[in-house]
């Protein structure tokens, strides 16, 4: 709670005339709703290929880039900066860890699996 | 000496951000406070026609927890250092993921991602910003649910949080995403949390039913706005139709837009077609299809003639009309009647189904999108130019033909000026339009970038002078689009400000609103 003492001790709180305000503690414990534990997270190389690089690049959209033999480091690198049309990933979207593995995955992966 | 930043804050040294990163860091752990200019790389690409440099952020926070953001707030009060909230990040064509400011501190909810619930019944989602349409779409699949999501073109990797709080729009008969929200959490810049609606009251389990709660409305000021940082969102869903039939018009004259808009308006309105339609013109379509280096040599826009033979070798029409029918099969035969008699009236229209056309790809995602299915087939837009450059032009219009004509001809007309296509589409509306037009232009080539920025600059000039406002624009040109909506808008956008966020700390520039 040390820094949630912080956040009151900010100037200019002239917020209440506007709006209705929930209280902040009853807010931060858990709520029945969010007794569903942590969030998403990626299983495997194949997965992230599957729900998100197989929507263009299966798709007649991007290029395909299996059974190509592409790098893993170039893979990586296109991931994250993008290229041209190719958004970049983020790695609140795809960590590290995971792009490891779908850049394996598809640097090694045949064509038509 | 060099900076350990890749950018700064607007008036913030060197110093007081190095301390105001330490804290972050303090708050989220070191790995969730990304400051080289590797780990911001992600955040820099736009698709807009100003340099990247003009958008880079000084960091980027990985955030989880309500907790952690109310005490992020308090650190960027204490050193008045700015930061651009995004949920899924997928803006493209809007800014993408890049802030409204150089050195401002991108807030990613990403990692914020749980689906916190689903009820089958009532049919409603209550979600953190991070959770993408697959996300959810896998989940109901899942758990079995008879529910529908309605989704912006990019399904796969958006989400309903970010693109509602945009005002994004989607396809099926939710597809006016806004008009669905119900209930929102939101930490304010004070680090005080808001439950709207419903949400404010203890032990309510009417948040994600009923929209209104009591007193002043005030989700919407959370919209397209730097008020607050929604961290919880609940919306409506849809249930799955027994029966759902998706059809294609096809009209062979760019004019032909007046019959259209006049034909669809009152089925429209009176819910007979339930959906958000489109009416997407045949360069918005070609690129799923056709090469536009087959058809056009040289600069310039593309001719009217070669847009006929592509239209001609692609099976399109000039105007293409996708809508769809719900429910049980015997309300979809009745309503199915009234729509084929109002659009054979004329003999122009060339009305197909699935039947007829189930393998062309451009009819295929659209029945995906208007079905609320995973599809990101309408990136094929970008293979049009290359290059990667894209800014929606999106004014309004009257659900009215003449006016949709005369909203196309000069959008074309200003295009052409500057060599670039009319890639253009009418969308969801009852009784207006949305005028969707993809300004595509190949940002690696330096001239094309130019034009495309005077163009776009020149499109909110006229058509603001014509009494058009656009609904959603880009970074690069928010505070123009703020000002077409004159000073007294302005000026209550900014009184609210000032209220709810003394220090400006919240996305100073959202909407022109600092
Ligand atoms: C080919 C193509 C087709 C497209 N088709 C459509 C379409 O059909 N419909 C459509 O609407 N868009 C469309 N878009 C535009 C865009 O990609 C989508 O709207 C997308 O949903 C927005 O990204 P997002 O959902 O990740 O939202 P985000 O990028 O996360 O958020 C969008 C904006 O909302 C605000 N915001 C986000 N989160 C918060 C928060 N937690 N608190 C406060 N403010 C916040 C920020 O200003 C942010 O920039 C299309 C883009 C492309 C490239």
């Amino acid at each position: 709670m040390q820094a949630l003492k912080a956040v009151w001790a900010v100037p200019a709180l002239i917020l209440t005339a506007f709006v209705v305000i929930g209280n902040v503690l009853s807010i931060a414990g858990a709520t029945s709703q969010e007794a569903h534990g942590p969030g998403f997270q990626w299983k495997d190389g194949s997965e992230v290929y599957a729900k998100v690089c197989a929507f263009c690049h299966e798709a007649k959209v991007g290029p395909t880039i299996r059974g190509r033999g592409l790098a893993p480091a170039y893979i990586t690198f296109i991931v994250r900066h993008g290229n041209r049309a190719m958004p970049s990933f983020r790695a609140g979207e795809i960590d590290d860890e995971s792009l490891a593995r779908v850049a394996e995955y598809v640097s090694k992966a045949a064509a038509n699996q | 000496m060099a900076s350990k930043f890749i950018a700064l804050p607007k008036g913030v040294s060197e110093k007081t951000f190095e301390a105001a990163i330490a804290e972050f860091g303090s708050i989220l752990g070191q790995d969730s406070v990304l400051v080289t200019a590797e780990q911001l790389a992600p955040y820099i690409k736009t698709m807009m026609p100003v340099p990247d440099a003009d958008h880079a952020p000084s960091a980027a926070l990985l955030a989880t927890t309500v907790e952690q953001i109310q005490q992020i707030v308090g650190v960027c009060n204490q050193y008045k250092v700015p930061i651009w909230m995004i949920s899924t990040g997928r803006n493209f064509g809007y800014g993408s993921a890049a802030p409204a400011e150089r050195g401002q501190v991108v807030l990613d909810l990403k990692r914020m991602n749980r689906i916190l619930e689903v009820d089958p019944d009532l049919c409603f989602a209550l979600v953190e910003p991070g959770v993408t349409y697959k996300q959810l779409y896998d989940y109901i699949q899942e758990h079995k649910y008879p529910l529908w999501l309605s989704c912006p073109a990019p399904s796969a990797i958006a989400g309903p949080t970010g693109n509602t709080l945009d005002r994004g729009v989607g396809y099926t008969p939710y597809g006016e995403h806004f008009l669905f929200a119900c209930g929102m959490e939101v930490v304010l810049a004070n680090g005080e949390v808001l439950r709207t609606g419903m949400g404010s009251l203890p032990k309510s389990n009417t948040w994600q039913v009923f929209k209104w709660g009591y007193g002043p409305y005030l989700d919407g000021i959370f919209t397209q706005s730097n008020y607050g940082i929604v961290t919880k969102f609940g919306f409506w869903l849809m249930p799955a139709p027994p029966a759902f039939k998706p059809f294609v018009i096809q009209y062979e004259h760019e004019d032909d837009i007046v019959e259209i808009v006049e034909t669809i308006r009152p089925l429209r309105i009176s819910g007979v077609i339930p959906n958000a339609i489109v009416i997407a013109h045949a360069l918005y379509e070609a690129p799923t299809k056709a090469k536009r280096n087959d058809y056009v040599t040289g600069t310039g826009a593309i001719t009217d003639d070669a847009v006929r033979q592509i239209m001609k070798d692609h099976k399109l029409g000039a105007w293409n009309v996708y809508a769809a029918l719900y429910g049980t099969q015997e309300q979809i035969d009745v309503n199915w009647k009234i729509v084929t008699d109002a659009f054979s009236k004329s003999g122009k229209a060339k009305i197909l189904t699935e039947q007829e056309a189930a393998d062309d790809p451009a009819f295929q995602y659209r029945a995906a999108l208007m079905r609320g299915d995973m599809t990101l087939k309408e990136f094929s837009l970008y293979n049009w130019r290359g290059g990667g450059g894209s800014m929606w032009f999106a004014p309004v219009s009257q659900a009215r033909g003449s006016e949709t004509l005369k909203q196309m001809a000069m959008t074309k007309r200003i295009l052409g000026k500057y060599g670039l296509d009319y890639s253009g589409e009418f969308i969801v509306g009852m009784r207006d339009m949305h005028h969707i037009v993809d300004v595509l232009y190949d940002k690696t080539d330096p001239a094309m970038t130019k034009a495309a920025f005077q163009c776009f600059d020149e499109l909110l000039t006229e058509f603001s002078n014509e009494g058009y406002g656009t609904y959603r624009v880009n970074t690069a040109f928010m505070d123009k689009v703020a000002h077409t909506y004159g000073p007294v808008q302005r000026h209550v956008h900014k009184t609210l400000k000032k209220a709810l966020d003394p220090n400006g700390i919240l996305a100073p520039g959202k909407s022109g609103i600092r």
